[in-house]
């Protein structure tokens, strides 16, 4: 019910600068997630769409109106604490009733809508408890009940279930995803968890020094990233990157030395790019193969055998870090060298300055 | 183990702590002796510990020697509650915003807050008459609560303030995320989880307040109706003699009070002056 624009967003705290020139431009009904290392500013990012911070420079439209400096209520925003934000003093029914007390709506709607919301949450069996009684997953869900209860436009999660344990924190994101399809609201989330990111968002914002880096769906991230940045943040475990030369440019692609002995020729675009330059590849672990004849050997040094596949983390070219993706059951063991290689239309190529060149041979994302 | 002490470790501890109790409760002792004895015995000499017709006359006969004695305590228990009420109103919702807000002058008026703890009431009986005078307001109860109330702001601001701190920013920005004034969000979202730290500050405000009245109430005013126990006291001086017994006696119902709020409170007070000290 609400489109989002973010036209020019700086943010500093004193001469730190925070947010250097944000755009965005949000959908409705999108699910919008920000993600970016701590310090990135996608929490600061979050608070100034709350109305919590205000933007140094820039200005905030929601459905077409400007709420840069509208109180939070009338920018129709509800949010969901880190901490979730409980009033410990309160019943849970009090704690979902809070928004509709201030707005001193009469008994009997109060009564109606947290019912409504508790429904929808699972909650009927608590409300009278308080929130130290619950547990985890249960208090996160008060603290997204009191954000549903008052039908905002656009709801905001800041990072919500990094208090949850690991299984937890799965059920909660297939329930949040759900939530959001129920609700069928905007939705903007913002974490720290690439994971949390790719499986929930329609759209990924990766945020890094106060800038945006990208902006797009999370196969699009994956398949497309635009820098090393991306490349290295979205996919997991992280993208391996491994300096190379190019040996020649041609109709192909890019011909890359990348150790004494291989070249691997890769198909994409080549503008600006002349024999000679330093390049990097950017290899995903779970796109490697073991292969006996293929370019890269690796020195394992830890396996990790997980179950689905195993994972072999060790150094190639005797001192850079490398992670393979192998499968479960690879006859590979710490401490011996196996060989990899890698399909060419699955490496990623970086310029000297980490900016993505265009893979050609990739999967458009749909 | 950090609690494990040693025998000779712990009796040393012990009869530290017992001189400690002895050196404070000792007087205390002594006035509820006072109090039992008959008053020719007060000055035997030698002392003697034990009187043989000990007995609670006293507590009864005060009551005939200073009539006004129920008046007196009436008026200990007003002025104390009106100053603890008059100091709150102002020490919460600055507690609150010195808690919160940045505002310019902030450390150096609390800074100046703590310099006027250190001097305490007496250096400033003298200007404080002058100005009562001016104004017509000696010999009110005007005269014995505001001042003391004035003098206890600072202290109280000081405590509450350091309670309020710990309270978490995050609910109050909930609060604001829903809609709620910053008054609201004080009244139904700060106050209720600040009621230990509320508890705490009252309380030693209400302590502080008793104990300081007598010197208020001897300066300030001179008619006999308000006068406040620790001032009402000094009747049973008379001019042939002095009923000492009387008098403990009369203090000890005076003390009373404060000991019964100490005995019901000491739960909060203990919790709240410690809270906060380690890392949770």
């Amino acid at each position: 019910m609400a489109t989002l624009q973010l036209q020019n967003i700086t943010k500093s705290f004193g001469p730190t600068p925070i947010l250097k020139d944000v755009n965005l431009s949000i959908e409705d009904k999108e699910f919008v997630v920000f993600v970016g290392p701590s310090g990135c500013g996608k929490t600061t990012l979050l608070r100034i769409v709350a109305g919590l911070e205000i933007a140094t420079e820039g200005s905030i439209i929601i459905d077409g109106k400007d709420v840069s400096r509208d109180h939070p209520i009338d920018r129709g925003i509800s949010m969901v604490f880190q901490s979730y934000a409980l009033y410990p003093h309160l019943s849970v029914f009090e704690n979902i009733a809070f928004p509709l007390r201030v707005a001193k709506r009469p008994e009997e709607e109060i009564k109606d809508r947290v019912h409504k919301a508790a429904a929808i949450l699972q909650l009927e069996e608590r409300l009278q408890h308080k929130p130290g009684q619950l547990s985890g997953g249960q208090r996160q869900r008060v603290a997204i009940g009191r954000s549903i209860v008052r039908n905002p436009k656009v709801f905001l999660f800041d990072e919500p279930l990094s208090n949850l344990d690991a299984a937890l924190r799965g059920d909660m994101r297939v329930e949040l995803s759900k939530l959001h399809k129920s609700l069928d609201t905007t939705m903007i989330y913002v974490t720290h968890d690439q994971v949390e990111a790719m499986t929930m968002a329609d759209r990924i914002v990766v945020l890094n020094g106060g800038v945006v880096e990208q902006c797009g769906t999370p196969m699009e991230l994956y398949l497309h990233p635009r820098n090393k940045f991306v490349a290295g943040f979205i996919g997991h475990p992280r993208m391996n990157f491994v300096p190379a030369m190019v040996s020649r440019v041609d109709d192909d692609g890019l011909h890359l030395r990348i150790n004494e002995h291989n070249t691997m020729c890769l198909p994409v675009a080549s503008e600006g790019i002349r024999s000679g330059d330093h390049v990097e590849l950017g290899i995903r672990p779970e796109h490697m193969q073991l292969d006996e004849e293929g370019p890269i050997a690796m020195h394992v040094e830890v396996l990790e055998r997980l179950g689905a596949h195993s994972m072999a983390y060790g150094k190639i070219n005797g001192s850079d870090p490398f992670c393979a993706s192998l499968p479960a059951m690879a006859e590979v063991r710490e401490g011996t060298t196996v060989r990899l290689s890698i399909k060419p239309e699955n490496a990623y190529v970086f310029d000297e300055n980490g900016i993505a060149l265009q893979r050609l041979g990739a999967l458009q994302p749909a | 183990m950090m609690d494990h002490y040693s025998l000779p470790h712990k009796i040393f501890l012990y009869v530290c702590v017992a001189l400690f109790l002895g050196f404070i409760l000792l007087p205390f002792f002594e006035m509820f002796m006072t109090s039992l004895r008959p008053l020719e015995h007060l000055f035997r000499s030698p002392y003697q510990f034990w009187s043989d017709d000990f007995s609670f006359k006293a507590y009864a006969q005060m009551w005939v020697t200073v009539p006004m004695l129920p008046r007196y305590i009436a008026n200990s228990m007003f002025i104390s509650l009106s100053v603890t009420a008059l100091a709150l109103t102002f020490i919460i919702p600055a507690a609150y915003a010195y808690a919160r807000f940045d505002f310019k002058g902030k450390t150096l008026s609390l800074g100046i807050f703590l310099a006027v703890n250190m001097f305490s009431g007496a250096v400033l009986l003298i200007p404080l008459y002058k100005l009562l005078r001016t104004y017509g307001l000696l010999n009110t109860y005007f005269a014995m609560i505001v001042p003391g109330a004035a003098f206890l702001v600072p202290m109280g601001i000081w405590l509450l303030k350091s309670y309020l701190e710990k309270i978490p920013r995050e609910l109050e920005e909930a609060a604001f995320m829903d809609g709620a004034s910053r008054l609201y969000t004080l009244r139904r979202v700060v106050l209720p989880l600040a009621v230990p730290g509320l508890m705490v500050v009252g309380v030693a405000v209400f302590l502080s307040a008793y104990a300081q009245q007598f010197l208020f109430a001897i300066t300030f005013n001179s008619v006999k109706e308000f006068m406040p126990l620790p001032a009402g006291i000094l009747e049973f001086i008379g001019f042939q003699s002095v009923k000492w017994n009387q008098m403990m006696a009369a203090s000890i119902i005076g003390i009373l009070p404060v000991l019964v709020i100490f005995l019901f409170l000491q739960r909060y007070l203990v919790a709240g002056l410690t809270a906060g000290a380690l890392k949770e």
